[in-house]
């Protein structure tokens, strides 16, 4: 698989986990360190991703 | 000094310093088109990602997101982090853009679309979708500013007055210099909005005992919103995937953030761009959403969720001084918001409506101008909705004509602005995409948004985004299928974007 179609696979993953984890895994933990934790970790993985990719681009000529 | 009159003083200091701001920036001001409405594409990274967040985030986070997070919990944060997930998609659209722009010196991201289906109709349907639905939301922001002056100065400045400072000021920051004094103002803006709403977060977390105590008195006074769905029923997954959808995409189908991907003057720009946006999104948010649940527990029982800020800025633990510097960060949300609607729009019409559909031999010169007398008129239209949704005279009877049109506009923009994706999609990455499939997807995603908006049926629980996404992509597909592409177009337009990704090493 090229690099493009491994990042939509893994935005894909992201988007899974924003659904199967707060709906059906935590869904009865009424704590801070259970929902809002995890978007707060999941998000912060998201930006991390972006980062590593958009960190490699280089100056082009136009 | 009483707190009217510090509120007409914090206001004339912001005003005083963003006139100051504008007309600084239009030194820097050269001629064209171009220049006007995108800087001539020579935005450094710092201003780049300054006005992008103030751009994208308006009065909704400090009053809408708190609200709804004091209201329903931890899916707003949630439903606020899905839309700054979707931003990873920026690694994908940000350099396209940005490379097709400055190749065939696209304004508006609509001429994009008319260009690569090689037709102006496709690039005029999108022109028509944001207008129908980014007036009435730019509309709802200026009556924020309405309500937020009135309810700071309790009652002594009246709604409409509000309105008024609003709307003039968009139309003054983005008349003076264009996109210029739109990124400069928004960058302080941009500043104003993080600073004063972290530090009053901070006194009131001060406040409740530290993060570990406000943290604790959460998870034994409200339990129940530390969950999705939660146990009153709010936030279940047809709530949740119809909010989110259309913010997930709100980066490409929001004309007034995918124009600014047009913008960096370079590479390390874009990077600075993004990166800056990312951490922004990322803080603002957080005070976003804490702050609403703070409401929760200082000022429990509001019966409407939205007056959670003014109330909490009204108690006594704030000092008024750092309140009414509140009110102007918020203030700031909204008209760095409406600005930028206006620019885009007046960019909109003198490129994609003027010259696409009016006159195709029109001048630069001309088209400018045109662009240029748009701006008050588009500032003028969305003034009128936003007197009338307010009841001022002399609408005082005008509620239910609100209720019937311009709120479900307001609250659909989003969704219908969602029905561009699989249009833009089909731009940059499928070469199969025809002109008609494009129109025939718009057109009917954005009927059906509307129907469902204002009708309020919701078929099998789902929301009108969701309806109409799910009609408009296929449809795209299948009308392409059947219809004739712009093959040599969409070799050319794709191919160019392969060649350029690799050099830059974009993917």
């Amino acid at each position: 698989m090229t690099k493009t179609v491994w990042a939509w696979v893994w935005f894909g993953f992201l988007l899974a986990l924003d659904i199967a984890i707060p709906w059906y895994v935590l869904t009865s933990v009424e704590k801070m360190s259970a929902a809002f934790m995890f978007w707060t970790i999941w998000v912060l993985a998201a930006i991390a991703s972006a980062f590593f990719i958009f960190l490699k681009w280089r100056e082009v000529k136009s | 000094m009483s707190a009217t009159s510090w509120v007409w003083f914090g206001i004339a200091v912001y005003i005083a310093a963003g006139l100051g701001i504008a007309f600084m920036a239009r030194r820097q001001l050269g001629a064209g088109v171009s220049e006007f409405f995108l800087a001539n594409r020579k935005l450094g990274g710092f201003i780049s990602a300054l006005t992008y967040s103030a751009t994208t985030y308006s009065a909704f986070m400090m009053i809408g997101l708190a609200g709804l997070t004091y209201l329903s919990g931890v899916g707003a944060l949630g439903f606020e982090l899905t839309y700054l997930c979707g931003m990873f998609m920026m690694v994908f659209f940000l350099p396209r853009f940005w490379l097709v722009g400055k190749k065939y010196g696209y304004v508006s991201p609509m001429e994009l679309l008319s260009d690569r289906y090689q037709n102006r109709g496709v690039g005029a349907t999108a022109a028509i979708l944001a207008l129908v639905f980014l007036v009435p939301y730019g509309a709802v922001q200026l009556m924020g500013v309405g309500y937020l002056v009135n309810g700071v100065s309790g009652g002594a400045i009246a709604v409409g007055w509000g309105i008024v400072i609003a709307a003039v000021c968009a139309i003054a920051w983005s008349s003076i210099a264009g996109l210029r004094s739109v990124a400069w103002t928004d960058a302080f803006q941009a500043i104003i909005m993080i600073t004063v709403s972290a530090a009053v977060l901070g006194v009131v977390i001060n406040a409740l005992g530290g993060f570990g105590s406000f943290f604790d008195r959460l998870e034994s006074a409200v339990p129940g919103l530390l969950t999705v769905p939660t146990s009153k029923g709010s936030w279940n997954l047809n709530m949740f995937i119809g909010l989110a959808l259309p913010w997930l995409f709100f980066l490409i189908s929001n004309p007034q953030v995918s124009q600014r991907l047009f913008i960096p003057k370079s590479v390390t720009a874009m990077k600075q761009m993004l990166g800056g946006f990312l951490i922004f999104g990322f803080i603002y948010t957080m005070i976003s959403v804490l702050w609403g649940f703070s409401a929760r527990l200082l000022v429990p029982g509001l019966e409407n969720a939205d007056l959670a800020t003014p109330t909490m800025l009204a108690l006594p633990i704030i000092p008024t001084g750092l309140a009414i510097v509140v009110m102007i960060g918020i203030t700031a949300a909204a008209i760095s918001t409406i600005d930028s609607i206006l620019l885009t729009l007046s960019s909109v019409w003198a490129r994609d409506i003027h010259k696409g559909l009016i006159n195709r031999q029109v001048s630069e010169r001309r088209e400018l101008r045109v662009g240029q007398w748009v701006i008050p008129i588009m500032a003028v239209i969305a003034f009128v909705f936003a007197w009338w949704a307010a009841g001022l005279y002399p609408f005082e009877q005008a509620g239910d004509v609100f209720d019937r049109m311009i709120a479900p506009l307001s609250s659909a923009a989003s969704a219908g602005l969602l029905m561009a994706v699989p249009t833009i999609f089909g731009a940059f990455f499928w070469k199969r995409g025809t002109a008609l499939g494009a129109m025939v997807s718009m057109i009917t995603g954005a009927i059906i948004v509307l129907i469902f908006q204002v009708t309020g049926e919701r078929p099998l629980g789902w929301w009108p985004g969701v309806w109409g996404f799910v009609v408009c992509v296929p449809l795209f597909v299948i009308v392409s299928l059947a219809t004739k592409p712009p093959r040599e177009k969409a070799e050319e337009f794709i191919g160019y974007l392969k060649g350029a990704l690799k050099k830059g090493r974009f993917i």
